[in-house]
């Protein structure tokens, strides 16, 4: 049987966030909450190979109490089981202390119901670090395939797993044993449109919380805040681009636009060798 | 739960907007299981209006409203016309008195915010909410209404009343032949609005409001529409101001006129802009309004059937009652819903006590007193473009005539009425208007 765990967010909708000019802070009042959209493909991946192979899909989210819809909406798109850590010791905490937990939560699923693939989202579009899904997998001492875009091949009784990960410039296709972590770009999987008792189902689901207590324990000092080495100095906005030239074909004509055009490209530096053209 | 089980319910509400979360809420303080099924990702987000509610509908189906904290914008303590001409208005607004008297009748309202927590309200008193999901049709047995069909896999929902509060896009009504005809474009107004926001302190001063609790409804008419048959508004919220423009949507299209120029023109008036001089545009929407009223009711029940608000056309577009019809038809029908479970008969004649609930309630005697408004606007095009006009003229006349004999001011007066309109005829007009108001 396969089982597979996804980390997941609950984050603000970045694409209704404001910047508040002056102190250059988010304004996260009145902004909807969403499932972290990178997080949504990967559980739509858990859960497709978990159809194909038969088995479970276990999420996992440490955050406050209304980050309770979020696992609903995991539980519609079919997975099984969502676990809630959620106490007021956890919050404040970086990346650093978030994967700490989080490790330590999925050891204890691993414990009792051993799992084949860790999922993680490639980053949280609010903070966009991609360093929890690392972070757990090194305190667990798993392999780690990042940036994922496709599973090829999940074989549970040789125990490897096929994963394509996609870097700058190609793919790249790893072989690696089970039980590994991967963190999920959108590609992985497409999120499917549950069905009706699917939806009504996740719709009265109430899932486990877990706190700092019970049903394990934490080291006290490497939770929330006490356990964050990363300190914020400042935050700011990026400089807006300037406006893009315009090249009207009213002015040089379709044949002018295009060279013009040719030309530009052709002189931003290492261009043309990239391309593999001569000037 | 069983993922497997069979899902049934007492009711089902088509549509969680203000008609559908009131009867929701009704049907379940009655004792019913109700299903709400609504398309958006959460009740709210697909919902829009100019808008202002009025308070004795809410009270209506929440008597404790105060208490439940609703998310409202201002109270409507000043509220009238502008009548404006290509450069000047002439404003006939009433406050203070009855309109500043506890309750106050009416509240500015973003419905974003309201339809999610009335929603809310409705999910207290026991009501279960389906978001996210688009019923599509109905589930018949022997020819009766027994359930909806949604878009999704394994998609059927059943219970005994289906409670349609679709909307104007009435297409579920349509299917089953209540509707006669589609939404009609001389008597559907498409309104398009933007949300301009102000600091609170700028609102209060370029108003003229006391303090955040005051705040201004107006119904705008003349150069708004172009003299095309509609109106223009302006609501203020407590940091934003409300500022649309609607026109049937047969008359844009004969003046070629694209709505969101209208709103532009509209926003850039002389008398207007500096209202809203130096805002951030927040949203921007439209919405069909069916202001057809009751020329263009559909029948309201069939077996296992009710039909309440937009979807039913139940608009007063000369009264800017809409949400109010909405939600108190949402209740009727969820009390025709309960006494059906009661009698258990859902057929037809079951459920035609909906009906005589309506007729009861200012609801169907307004809808059948102003029935032939959308036909006076018809036939009379140019009501719009002359009077507002006429009144700026003539007002602006008369406050100026200064050293002038003011019998010949009286005939210039005059005469700017009969050069845009033969004097008959305008007394025609006005008696035309009149009676189409009274209802005769």
């Amino acid at each position: 049987m396969f089982h597979a765990l996804v980390s997941i967010k609950q984050v603000p909708d970045t694409t209704n966030i404001r910047i508040d000019p002056e102190t250059n802070n988010l304004i996260r009042q009145g902004v909807p909450t969403i499932l972290n959209p990178y997080d949504a493909h990967a559980v739509a991946a858990a859960v497709e190979w978990k159809r194909k192979l038969g088995g479970k899909v276990t999420i996992i989210t440490m955050g406050p109490p209304a980050a309770v819809t979020s696992l609903r909406e995991c539980i519609e798109m079919g997975a099984d089981r969502a676990i809630l850590i959620s106490a007021r010791q956890f919050a404040g905490a970086d990346t650093w202390a978030t994967s700490y937990v989080l490790a330590e939560v999925v050891k204890a699923v691993h414990e009792k119901d051993p799992i084949d693939l860790v999922f993680f989202g490639k980053q949280a579009i609010d903070g966009d670090t991609a360093q929890v899904g690392p972070g757990v997998a090194v305190r667990m001492d798993l392999p780690v395939v990042s940036y994922a875009v496709k599973i090829r091949e999940v074989n549970l009784e040789e125990r490897y797993v096929i994963i394509e990960r996609k870097t700058e410039s190609r793919n790249e296709v790893i072989k690696t044993s089970l039980p590994t972590a991967l963190t999920c770009e959108k590609d992985i999987a497409e999120i499917p449109y549950a069905s009706l008792p699917d939806l009504v189902y996740s719709l009265r689901y109430e899932p486990e919380v877990w706190t700092a207590e019970s049903p394990i324990t934490f080291e006290p000092a490497l939770l929330g805040l006490k356990g964050s080495p990363t300190t914020v100095f400042k935050t700011g906005t990026p400089e807006k681009h300037a406006a893009g030239e315009v090249i009207k074909t009213a002015e040089l004509g379709v044949d002018g636009v295009v060279k013009a055009a040719l030309d530009k490209i052709l002189g931003v530096e290492g261009m043309a060798s990239m391309l593999g053209v001569q000037k | 739960m069983d993922k497997n089980e069979k899902l049934e319910f007492d009711v089902i509400v088509v549509g969680a907007g203000l008609s559908g979360s009131a009867a929701a809420a009704i049907a379940a303080r009655g004792g019913l299981k109700v299903a709400i099924v609504e398309r958006g990702q959460n009740p709210g987000s697909k919902n829009y209006f100019g808008g202002a509610l009025y308070t004795h509908s809410l009270l209506e189906i929440y008597p404790d409203l105060w208490d439940r904290k609703p998310p409202l914008e201002r109270p409507v303590t000043e509220t009238g016309f502008w009548f404006l001409s290509k450069d000047g208005m002439v404003k006939t607004t009433v406050q203070g008195g009855k309109v500043n008297s506890q309750p106050i009748d009416a509240y500015v309202a973003l419905r974003a915010k309201f339809d999610a927590w009335w929603a809310e309200q409705a999910q207290k008193e026991g009501a279960f909410i389906i978001p996210k999901t688009l019923v599509v049709d109905f589930i018949r047995e022997n020819g009766k209404v027994v359930g909806v069909k949604t878009d999704r896999a394994q998609g059927e929902i059943y219970a005994p009343v289906v409670i349609i509060t679709e909307g104007v896009n009435n297409l579920l009504t349509q299917k089953l032949g209540l509707a006669k005809h589609d939404i009609q474009g001389d008597s559907a107004a498409l309104a398009v609005k933007q949300l301009i926001s102000l600091p609170a302190a700028t609102i209060n001063a370029r108003f003229g409001l006391t303090d955040n609790d005051h705040g201004v409804a107006m119904s705008v008419m003349g150069d708004v529409s172009m003299g095309l048959p509609g109106l223009g508004f302006m609501y203020t919220g407590v940091d934003c101001v409300s500022v649309g423009v609607g026109v049937t949507l047969e008359a844009l299209r004969e003046a070629h006129i694209k709505p969101y120029e209208l709103l532009q023109r509209y926003m850039n008036h002389p008398m207007i802009a500096p209202l809203l001089a130096g805002g951030r545009l927040m949203e921007y929407g439209a919405h069909i309004i069916p202001e057809g009223g009751w020329k263009d009711m559909p029948q309201l029940f069939t077996d296992g059937v009710l039909v309440a608000g937009d979807a039913a056309s139940m608009v007063n577009a000369l009264h800017w009652e809409g949400t109010n019809m909405a939600i108190v038809a949402g209740k009727c029908a969820a009390e025709t819903a309960i006494e059906a479970h009661q009698k258990k008969d859902f057929s037809a004649q079951g459920l035609s006590s909906y009906r005589a609930r309506l007729d009861q309630r200012f609801i169907m005697k307004d809808l059948h007193q102003y029935r032939n408004l959308s036909h006076f606007l018809k036939t009379h095009p140019d009501f719009m473009a002359i009077y507002p006009t006429f009144l700026n003229d003539a007002l602006g006349m008369f406050f100026t005539g200064f050293g002038k004999p003011k019998g010949q001011l009286y005939k210039d007066i005059l005469k700017s009425l009969t050069n845009r309109r033969p004097l008959l005829k305008a007394v025609g007009d006005i008696v035309a208007f009149g009676r189409t108001i009274i209802g005769i």
